[in-house]
């Protein structure tokens, strides 16, 4: 799993050129727009707008690849539970189980719809550094409080990380092996324990530090964003899109995929 | 442990919403300048240490440790774990962006009952109760969130109610786990560095004895 999603957010692509305010505006709608879709040819049809977008923002395939494996393999057991479980009529027994293909459609739509949110995240979020990412929501009204904290809490995490790695080192070279027992239960407890008393200390020489450099609460940044004609142009192609999906999912020409939902 | 896109309807991510956004704005006013450094780094370590994979059987959980956040930052807990989720959400795409809401309000509110149990401690007198405490503080964080996860796949229509009857037979062996890890850090951290825990009460009967020294001679110069 990539952590640093912005690994590659220097290839120039139209979505890296993209205005990181209004990139993150008009997607954040689409992704919205995708999540309400309940019927399964407008979710393929989502689904292809999203990989289109995605193909847009000239990322690599492995990078993208590499964590939606993850998603995958989590959305997996739906695939299962639902046919089985679900209370419509009964299409034929499996295993003594009844299997309904309405649990299936619904299984299939839940992870169509997931996967293409979790495409577009990566359009939006992938195509600019993390921190003008930040910048850009701060400017889009979000919590100045909040994005100070995501801004720190993003950069600890690797340091963080490599804190843990450490320690997990030295307890292997010391001999222990992860087992599914009480005492494992007792040495991850201190494990976690220890990690939180180093942050404790060094999260107090990280606020002196930046109080001596001045800080009162506020953070400055050199980011200016500018917006211009194509900006806008990109993103009414992309709203046009949303709209379209809602428009048609509503308009009943297609069966949703079950009844008595929303 | 939180639920994907696409699954809940929309009145339930809604709700979810709300609740975050009212919350979040309360317990955010509650922070003072100092904590906003502080609360951001020890949140980067619950979520490097949420990636550690815990052997269960054949299996394996990771830690969610959303009891230990309430144990360790109380009424800050919610604002932290909202923050986890949401860089989760940017950075892996687990769970996404429109359900955002509900998954705090699941983990968060979970962290603010798991403080809330960590406080009766003070009502009692055992030996080892951080651990004990801290253990029930633990299963506490996971339970309430499995019960909301629950609450909100069953709120979100009928045919989902097997589903939660899994996903919550799912959630026992992970509060068990839970239950342990934080038992164990509450007990590390009262011994080690007790005011790292939240809700501690000043030590007036117990200060240390060198600290008295301090002061008395500082008293006496003073004179």
């Amino acid at each position: 799993m990539p952590l640093d999603i912005d690994r590659f957010a220097h290839v120039a692509s139209p979505l890296q050129r993209w205005d990181p305010r209004v990139k993150l505006f008009t997607l954040g709608i689409f992704v919205f727009s995708v999540a309400l879709i309940k019927t399964l040819p407008i979710a393929l049809l989502a689904f292809c707008t999203a990989v289109f977008i995605l193909r847009q923002s000239g990322l690599p395939y492995d990078f993208v690849a590499s964590s939606i494996k993850w998603i995958i393999f989590f959305l997996l057991p739906f695939f299962i539970i639902m046919p089985l479980s679900y209370p419509g009529e009964t299409a034929f027994e499996l295993i003594g189980l009844p299997f309904a293909w309405e649990g299936l459609q619904i299984a299939t739509l839940i992870f169509i719809k997931a996967v293409a949110i979790i495409l577009t995240t990566f359009s939006m979020f992938g195509t600019a550094r993390f921190d003008v990412s930040m910048i850009a929501l701060q400017h889009l009204k979000c919590p100045k409080i909040l994005i100070q904290m995501l801004l720190f809490t993003y950069r600890y995490t690797f340091v963080f990380i490599e804190e843990m790695r450490r320690m997990q080192i030295a307890m292997r070279a010391r001999g222990f092996v992860m087992k599914s027992n009480i005492k494992t239960m007792h040495v991850m407890g201190n494990f976690v324990g220890t990690l939180l008393v180093r942050s404790f200390e060094r999260s107090e020489r990280v606020y002196k530090a930046m109080l001596s450099k001045g800080y009162q609460g506020e953070l400055h940044s050199m980011v200016r964003f500018q917006s211009e004609r194509q900006d806008y142009i990109k993103s009414a192609l992309v709203l046009t899109a949303a709209g379209l999906i809602l428009t048609l999912d509503f308009s009943g020409l297609f069966l949703p995929a079950k009844q008595a939902w929303f | 442990m939180h639920i994907s896109d696409g699954i809940l309807s929309a009145p339930v991510l809604t709700a979810g919403f709300i609740g975050t956004v009212a919350v979040a704005a309360y317990t955010l006013r509650k922070l003072d300048l100092d904590d906003i450094p502080k609360v951001s780094v020890i949140t980067s370590v619950f979520f490097v240490a949420s990636l550690i994979h815990v052997p269960i059987g054949f299996s394996s959980v990771h830690l969610i440790l959303n009891g230990l956040v309430g144990v360790v930052l109380g009424m800050r807990a919610f604002p932290a774990i909202m923050l986890g989720i949401i860089l989760q959400t940017i950075l892996f795409g687990h769970g996404g962006v429109t359900v955002i809401g509900v998954n705090t309000m699941m983990l968060g509110g979970g962290g603010l009952l798991a403080y809330g149990v960590w406080q009766l401690r003070h009502h009692v007198n055992i030996n080892k109760k951080e651990m004990i405490f801290g253990g029930l503080a633990g299963a506490t964080g996971i339970f309430s969130s499995g019960i909301v996860l629950a609450l909100s796949l069953v709120t979100t229509g009928e045919e989902f109610i097997a589903t939660a009857g899994y996903t919550l037979a799912a959630h026992i062996p992970v509060m068990i786990v839970e239950a342990l890890v934080v038992g164990a850090c509450a007990a590390f951290l009262a011994k080690v560095k007790p005011d790292a825990l939240a809700g501690q009460l000043p030590l007036t009967q117990k200060s240390s004895p060198v600290k008295e020294k301090a002061t008395a001679a500082n008293e006496e110069a003073s004179k």
